[in-house]
């Protein structure tokens, strides 16, 4: 074995119950962490172990399981603080990305951007990057740029012509990153690696250009399937806001994160009222509590922060440039095995062929056969991937496929498991003929 | 779930397939979690299906359905057709259609109900 990171893997999958299971007689072959992520020993007790022995509201009594709570909680943020080279106060607990999204949409969106302006995406992004900006821009007669990708998924930073249209009332320009980029545009909102391809684009190259060449534009990142599987500084990235879910980094679901600049998160308003986000409360208003509790009204998900925490600390304990480490290992074994299918004519992949520019998402269709088919007979093995267009049908369908079937990886998946999946695939057409 | 010998056949061999000429009701479904889309077209006569064409692409499952189905519901009304049910649906199929395959199964079926409801 050549350079094998740090990772024992034996004992990593030791610490992943479920990864003991039998489906149908056979070994789970997990291949979805993209969807969600497994969880360990550590993280379901952390979570366990807070309902069975602490339960309390937090910021609530002066008892002293409420205060244990609270303490719990503060101690989980600076975690996730840690983990990402920020400062507790700008870390705001989520349900997910989605909501973390949502939130700039709705705090800093709708008092920002007005008919003159533009914002830009990619035409990588996930529903929940693209949706709240249509919707944004429908409703404020702003211009959505879209950047363009090419055969491989990669970003068109240069040249090509722009295409513009307009439908249902929204004003859509799609083309290169550098025919898209100027002063008009006040916001650039892009994942950091795309949840279909697995393209990662040059986030700090186009952050960098961007902001030359529009001042004061603001930068929200999609780090949902970024943060996972990379060591992640936010500070060295440039963005204003970076957000992700707990749930595909080994944490529960129904926690997430948004973390954004302290100057930037400071001078949005909340979008959601309700306990907890205020500082003093007349019958006629109120005003607002200092970062991060005006963010994050209501009672939160304690457990899932806990359990996030627990995630973190799993997470660091392995080292994410370790874990970077194994996973380039895993989708570049998994790429050469899927080249030889290639080549056979079995199968079409789709995303960067160079195991530099991606993370660990491996698309693909078995020839002449659906997606939904093909994943059902990887089921009928104990294989479980995903298929359809996830969460980013205009990217899927700009392959001229309906569905894809995609596999992704994380820590607790082997070169094994990669060797079982390639076998399975060859059975897949015999079903249909 | 297996792929039963039947839904293989529909599949390869869909029946009905193909564009209508003079129908009298036409509807065009779609399944946004997997981008399939069916056209469904109906030929009416007095309260009952005379002959149901489709055209579209999809998986084996939802293939398959919309093949037997048009082929089952010649000779039935609107009423008939709803007392099919997903029930009914699952068992044309052979009884054992897992919950993630439901809307494959059950896109034609939903596609026909909805273009019969629309001629009340």
């Amino acid at each position: 074995m050549k350079n094998i990171s740090m990772i024992d893997i034996e004992k990593i999958r030791a610490d992943f119950p479920i990864l003991q299971k039998k489906i149908r007689g056979h070994d789970l072959i997990y291949l979805d962490s993209g969807a969600t992520s497994q969880k360990p020993e550590s993280v379901l007790r952390a979570m366990d172990n807070y309902y069975r022995t602490t339960n309390a509201n937090i910021h609530r009594g002066v008892y002293e399981l409420s205060v244990k709570s609270t303490q719990m909680v503060d101690e989980a943020r600076g975690k996730v603080a840690e983990f990402i080279g920020a400062k507790p106060e700008e870390i705001i607990f989520t349900r997910n990305a989605s909501e973390g999204m949502n939130l700039v949409m709705y705090s800093w969106g709708k008092e920002h951007i007005s008919g003159a302006d533009a914002v830009l995406v990619s035409k990588l992004e996930h529903h929940s990057n693209l949706v709240p900006w249509q919707e944004l821009c429908r409703e404020t007669g702003a211009e959505l740029r879209i950047i363009d990708v090419d055969g491989e998924g990669k970003l068109i930073m240069t040249g090509g012509d722009e295409k513009v249209f307009e439908e249902n009332n929204l004003k859509v320009r799609l083309g290169s990153f550098e025919k898209l980029v100027n002063q008009k545009v006040k916001l650039f909102a892009v994942t950091g690696a795309s949840n279909v391809l697995g393209t990662m684009p040059d986030l700090k190259s186009m952050i960098g250009k961007i902001k030359k060449l529009s001042p004061g534009v603001a930068v929200l990142i999609d780090g949902a399937q970024m943060i996972p599987h990379m060591r992640i500084d936010v500070r060295k990235l440039g963005a204003d806001w970076f957000a992700f879910s707990g749930h595909k980094m080994l944490g529960p679901s129904g926690i997430g994160v948004l973390w954004g600049k302290k100057e930037v998160l400071s001078k949005m308003k909340p979008f959601m009222f309700g306990g907890d986000m205020i500082g003093e409360v007349k019958l006629t208003g109120a005003t607002w509590a200092d970062l991060p509790s005006r963010f994050e009204a209501g009672t939160p998900d304690i457990a899932g922060i806990i359990g996030l925490g627990a995630a973190v600390d799993y997470l660091s304990e392995l080292g994410m440039d370790n874990v970077r480490q194994y996973e380039k290992e895993l989708i570049q074994y998994g790429l050469e095995k899927m080249k030889i299918l290639e080549k056979e004519g079995l199968v079409t992949l789709y995303g960067p062929k160079d195991d530099e520019e991606r993370g660990g998402a491996l698309s693909f269709n078995v020839n002449g056969v659906h997606a939904h088919d093909a994943a059902q007979v990887l089921d009928s093995f104990g294989i479980a991937v995903r298929s359809g267009q996830h969460c980013a049908a205009p990217l899927v369908t700009s392959f001229g496929v309906i569905a894809m079937v995609r596999a992704t990886f994380y820590i607790y998946n082997t070169k094994a498991e990669i060797d079982y999946l390639v076998s399975k695939i060859r059975e897949v057409p015999k079903v249909f003929i | 779930m297996d792929y039963r010998e039947e839904i293989i056949d529909h599949y390869k061999n869909p029946r009905n397939f193909g564009e209508m000429e003079g129908a009298d009701l036409s509807l065009t479904e779609a399944n946004a979690s997997c981008g399939d889309v069916i056209k469904i077209f109906l030929k009416i006569e007095g309260e009952k299906i005379e002959k149901m064409m489709w055209q579209g692409v999809g998986c084996a499952i939802s293939t398959a359905a919309a093949s037997m189905l048009s082929e089952k519901v010649v000779g039935m009304d609107r009423d008939e057709i709803v007392g099919l049910g997903l029930g009914g649906v699952t068992a044309m199929l052979g009884g054992e259609i897992n919950a993630g395959r439901m809307k494959c199964a059950t896109l034609a079926y939903n596609g026909l109900i909805k273009l019969l409801s629309t001629n009340e």
